[in-house]
């Protein structure tokens, strides 16, 4: 898994490119963490994001909540195998997909 | 003499039909072509009939010989041509030698009639007998009718002189007839010995046909009706002859007496005159007077009878007024008193004296008459004279003649010239009552006479009748032999004719009959023949006469019935069997695929019946999670009866598979049972084998059944074939041994029946195993039911419109390719396992999107176990086949179904979601199918997803 960001003042946009599952999800939490403090819009480009497991989800839920209350989390290129992933688990209602 | 020198040319057709017939079987000569043969046949029958003529005897213009045999029997015995030519050599042979003057008299008949022989021989045999030898009595029939004809060309080529022709034929008729009917039969019967004919078995085999049932009693009937008409006509022609002797004798015997009469009474009557003058002339009647007239005269008696009737003077002084009124001789003489002017008496014997005496009177001038006799001396010696010689150049008939004798049968006159002589030197000796043949005792007398009587006269056996006139013995003579003569040739002629009418009348029924009804009833035969031979749509068709109309309609009107209730049973059968094939196939497993939560193999079979109901059986079932029985049989013949066999054999194997485990005790108890009551001989081959899932070993038995096709992964299939065991249903306590071989994932094996291996096209050629296993190696790796379909689809291309024979049916049993890594959970392997997932789903060519959905339930499984079970070893199968991913996921670990875990709930907001048990959720999710199992320490999760 790669991961990219890009900081635009308080805007963070991470693009995910590779696999988010057991393996690779506490890299991803961990980078997100690093870098969220005071940023009050996240995106997070899954254009590239093979798939997503359990692990990677409770990951997107952990970040949503922190992003509740400092701003907002938006995710972008969702694909399909990602999106029925989130429909079945039901994160399509408690995340923000363009 | 004369027979012992004909004899041998009479015997040399049967010898010559023995040794052409016994040629005929055997030896080169038989295989010369029928041609030449023919052409052997006729030249040395031909030389028999030369030979005949030539040993012949000759007599009267006359040849005696048996030559027409030969010709007949070539024709009857060795075939049309052969006797036709044999005719035209005797025949031409013969006709030259009459020109040579040997039997000239009959030379042109005798010369046809031996053409005519050959011809008839084979027209006879070419018409009458279908071109095959007839039995003896035909040559018989036909030798005899041949010399009737001979007899007849003989009578009409010689119709100038029918006596003459008439005594050849009837001298020689008998010795003809005898001599070559005879011939020809011997010939025939010598043959037909040879032949076996004439044996009881011969017999037995040769029955009497139509025609000749019909023959036999025309024969029958005619032979009566003409042996009846031929004595009638015998009886009629000799009493007509007899009475035409008879009265010719009369009329001859009738002229002769008149003669003599006429010369006896004129001469009496003269002398009488004479008295009669001289007494007018002397004028008195004086005694002396009267014996000197007496003595001039020479006469014995004179009396003057006066015009009263009495006599008034006499030579004899006793008649002296003697009334002549008063006897019944003399009252004759009254007439002269009443105006006749003569009268003059036979001779007879008077009343008075008792000797012979002849009277005659005279009227006087002066009232009453004269009257003068004289006895027998005078008086013959007055007639001898005229008497001698009377009847010397008489003829009666032909050969009749007229004999005169004295009283004292001394002959007077004979033609033959024996005058003088008594009557006994003709022969005749019963005026003596002395013809002891005859049996006639009675003398003649001059009372007597007027009879036809029989004696020889002059060594000839002859008719003859006497009379007496004036003392003499009239007698007519006529040969026996001319008086019949006219009977003898009518009847000849009669017979004659008769056996020709009876030869055409028998030959015109024989055509008849073979024609107007047997022929027909052939035709019919023929049809019915074809009819019973199976072919239903054949009609007869005979319309010749009204009975065969009707005989004809009423067998195509059963035919037609017939048809119909065939028909109608044909369908009754046909949905019976339609419903039994139903039931059949409903005890075979019919729904594919039959264990849908089953990876690890894949199985199909199919079945294609026939006929509505086979022999042919399949069958498969899992005798427990690990083991699956699976046996091919095929059952000894078709139809209903094979398929309760087959009922029979499959329930048995079934119920003893449950209770044993080894196959081979299976067959052995599964034919033990099916040899109980097995009185229809049927059998059963079979092929079974169980398939342990653990150890991937197949136990198998065979019962004569073909060997199955196996292929290993990789590899390609191959028969495999083992020493099968006999037959289940065959015989009673034959044990089978069982084998083994591995089948391990993406192992294949293929059973079938012979219908499949000996499916033959339409030039008769097998399928064979070749083709099979070719077809087979294309098929390889895809799944069972396209294995069976692809083999049905190869098997209908190669057959093309061939009617199938046999059932045809097949299985396939394929190990499904296992894809497996084994891990140690306490690492984190997760790439590895995940590698060889998508290794694996990238072989079989899985849609991305469905193998990261695979990733992501192998990510979420795997984790759990490696974070949660606590086990030590765990392994990940990973199958793909053509419609299905499977996913399986061992471990030793603590036994936890992650199915009852409760479903996190999803209408949750973010801040009040769990994240636990998500993971889980989703792999229920988006898979199609999850199950859980424990067993023997081994948590055991399956995943399908349908690709």
């Amino acid at each position: 898994m790669e991961i990219q960001k890009t900081l635009n003042g308080t805007a963070l946009t991470v693009a995910v490119e590779g696999r988010l599952d057991t393996t690779t999800s506490p890299q991803m939490e961990e980078e997100l963490r690093n870098s969220i403090d005071g940023i009050t819009d996240l995106v997070l480009d899954f254009g590239k994001l093979e798939y997503i497991s359990s692990a990677g989800l409770r990951v997107l839920l952990a970040m949503q909540k922190i992003m509740n209350r400092q701003g907002k989390m938006t995710l972008k290129n969702v694909g399909d195998v990602v999106m029925e992933v989130f429909e079945v688990t039901g994160f399509v209602d408690i995340l923000n997909i363009e | 003499m004369s027979c012992i020198q004909v004899l041998p040319a009479a015997l040399c057709p049967a010898a010559a039909s023995v040794l052409f017939y016994q040629c005929g079987k055997k030896s080169r000569f038989a295989q010369m072509p029928g041609m030449y043969k023919q052409v052997i046949y006729g030249l040395v029958f031909g030389l028999i009939a030369v030979f005949a003529t030539e040993s012949g005897i000759s007599s009267n213009g006359v040849l005696i010989s048996a030559r027409d045999a030969a010709p007949l029997c070539a024709g009857l015995v060795f075939g049309a041509p052969a006797g036709v030519l044999a005719g035209v050599t005797g025949g031409a042979e013969r006709y030259i030698a009459a020109l040579c003057d040997v039997g000239a008299y009959t030379g042109v008949s005798a010369s046809l009639t031996t053409v005519f022989a050959g011809i008839l021989g084979a027209a006879l045999r070419k018409w009458l007998f279908d071109d095959k030898r007839p039995v003896w009595c035909y040559g018989l029939a036909s030798g005899t009718v041949l010399e009737v004809v001979n007899m007849l060309l003989v009578f009409s080529g010689n119709m100038g002189d029918v006596r003459q022709s008439f005594i050849l034929v009837e001298r020689y008729a008998v010795p003809m007839i005898v001599l070559n009917a005879g011939s020809v039969t011997l010939a025939m019967f010598a043959v037909s010995v040879l032949a076996g004919e004439l044996s009881r078995a011969g017999r037995k085999k040769y029955r009497l046909q139509l025609a000749q049932a019909f023959s036999r009693w025309l024969t029958f009937c005619v032979v009566l009706a003409f042996a009846v008409s031929s004595l009638f006509i015998y009886m009629l022609q000799t009493r007509l002859a007899v009475d035409d002797a008879d009265e010719m004798l009369s009329l001859y015997i009738k002229d002769v007496r008149a003669d003599i009469n006429d010369a006896s009474d004129e001469n009496l009557l003269e002398l009488t005159r004479e008295i009669r003058d001289d007494l007018e002339r002397t004028g008195n009647f004086e005694e002396s007077t009267l014996f000197a007239l007496l003595k001039e005269n020479d006469v014995s008696e004179i009396n003057v009878v006066n015009d009263r009737g009495i006599i008034v003077a006499s030579t004899t002084p006793e008649y002296l007024d003697f009334d002549m009124s008063s006897g019944e001789q003399s009252e004759e003489f009254m007439t002269l008193l009443n105006g006749e002017e003569e009268l003059v008496q036979r001779y007879q014997t008077v009343s008075y004296g008792g000797v012979s005496m002849k009277y005659a009177g005279a009227v006087l001038d002066g009232g009453g008459f004269v009257q003068v006799g004289y006895d027998s001396k005078r008086f013959q010696r007055d007639i001898d004279e005229q008497v001698t010689g009377l009847t010397r150049n008489r003829h009666v008939g032909e050969n009749g003649f007229m004999l005169i004798a004295n009283e004292d049968f001394n002959l007077v006159s004979d033609p033959a010239g024996h005058e003088g002589m008594n009557l006994g030197v003709t022969g005749i000796r019963q005026h003596l009552g002395l013809n002891s043949e005859s049996g006639s005792r009675e003398k003649w007398s001059p009372e007597g006479g007027g009879r036809l009587l029989t004696e020889k006269v002059y060594g000839e056996e002859c008719y003859l009748m006497y009379d007496v006139a004036e003392g003499y013995y009239i007698i007519g003579v006529m040969p026996v032999s001319e008086v019949v003569f006219g009977r003898d040739v009518s009847l000849y002629i009669t017979i004659f004719i008769e056996i020709l009418v009876f030869a055409g009348l028998f030959v015109l029924i024989y055509f008849l009959v073979k024609k107007l009804v047997v022929e027909n009833i052939q035709r019919i035969n023929r049809s019915l023949e074809e009819i019973t031979g199976g072919n239903l749509n054949v009609s007869v068709d005979v319309r010749t006469n009204e009975e065969f109309v009707s005989l004809s309609d009423d067998i195509n009107s059963t035919v037609d019935t017939l048809k119909g209730y065939i028909a109608e049973a044909a369908a009754r059968i046909d949905n019976e069997l339609e419903f039994a094939k139903t039931i059949q196939f409903s005890t075979l497993p019919s729904v594919f695929p039959p264990y849908p939560e089953r990876t690890d193999f894949d199985i199909h079979a199919t079945m294609d019946t026939a006929r509505e109901v086979g022999g042919d059986f399949y069958d498969f079932y899992l005798l427990d999670e690990n083991r699956l029985a699976f046996l091919m049989a095929d059952v000894s013949g078709k139809g209903i009866s094979a398929a309760m066999f087959m009922m029979k054999a499959k329930t048995l194997l079934k119920s003893y598979a449950d209770k044993e485990s080894d196959v081979a005790k299976i067959l052995s108890s599964a034919n033990t049972a099916l040899c109980e009551n097995n009185e229809a001989e049927m059998f059963v081959t079979c092929w079974m084998g169980i398939l342990n899932f653990k150890t991937h070993m197949v136990q198998f038995a065979n019962a004569g059944h073909n060997p199955p096709l196996i292929r290993h992964q990789n590899g390609s299939y191959e028969f495999f074939r083992s020493r099968p065991g006999f037959v289940l249903g065959g015989l009673d306590s034959v044990k089978y041994r069982s084998g083994e071989f591995e089948l391990a994932p993406g192992d294949e094996i293929f059973l079938y029946t012979d219908g499949v291996t000996e499916a033959t096209d339409v030039h008769n050629r097998l399928y064979g195993d070749e083709r099979l296993k070719n077809v087979l190696n294309r098929l390889a790796g895809a799944d069972a039911g396209n294995v069976c379909r692809g083999v049905k689809q190869d098997v209908d291309a190669f057959v093309g419109d061939a009617p199938q024979f046999d059932d045809m049916t097949m299985l396939c049993l394929r190990m499904i390719p296992k894809h497996m890594i084994t891990i140690d959970p306490k690492e984190d392997n997760m790439q590895a396992v995940l590698d060889f997932v998508e290794q694996t789903l990238d072989r079989a060519e899985v849609p991305v999107n469905t193998a990261m959905k695979m990733n992501i339930a192998v990510d979420e499984i795997y984790s759990n176990i490696r974070l949660y079970s606590g086990a030590t070893k765990a392994t990940v199968e990973c199958s793909v086949d053509d419609s299905l991913i499977m996913l399986v996921f061992t471990d030793d670990g603590r036994p936890y179904n992650p199915l009852e875990q409760d479903d996190p709930d999803i209408t949750l907001s973010a801040e009040e979601r769990e994240i636990g048990g998500l993971g889980i959720f989703m792999v229920k999710k988006t898979m199609d199918e999850v199950t859980y199992e424990y067993s023997e320490g081994w948590n055991r999760l399956i995943i399908k997803k349908k690709r």
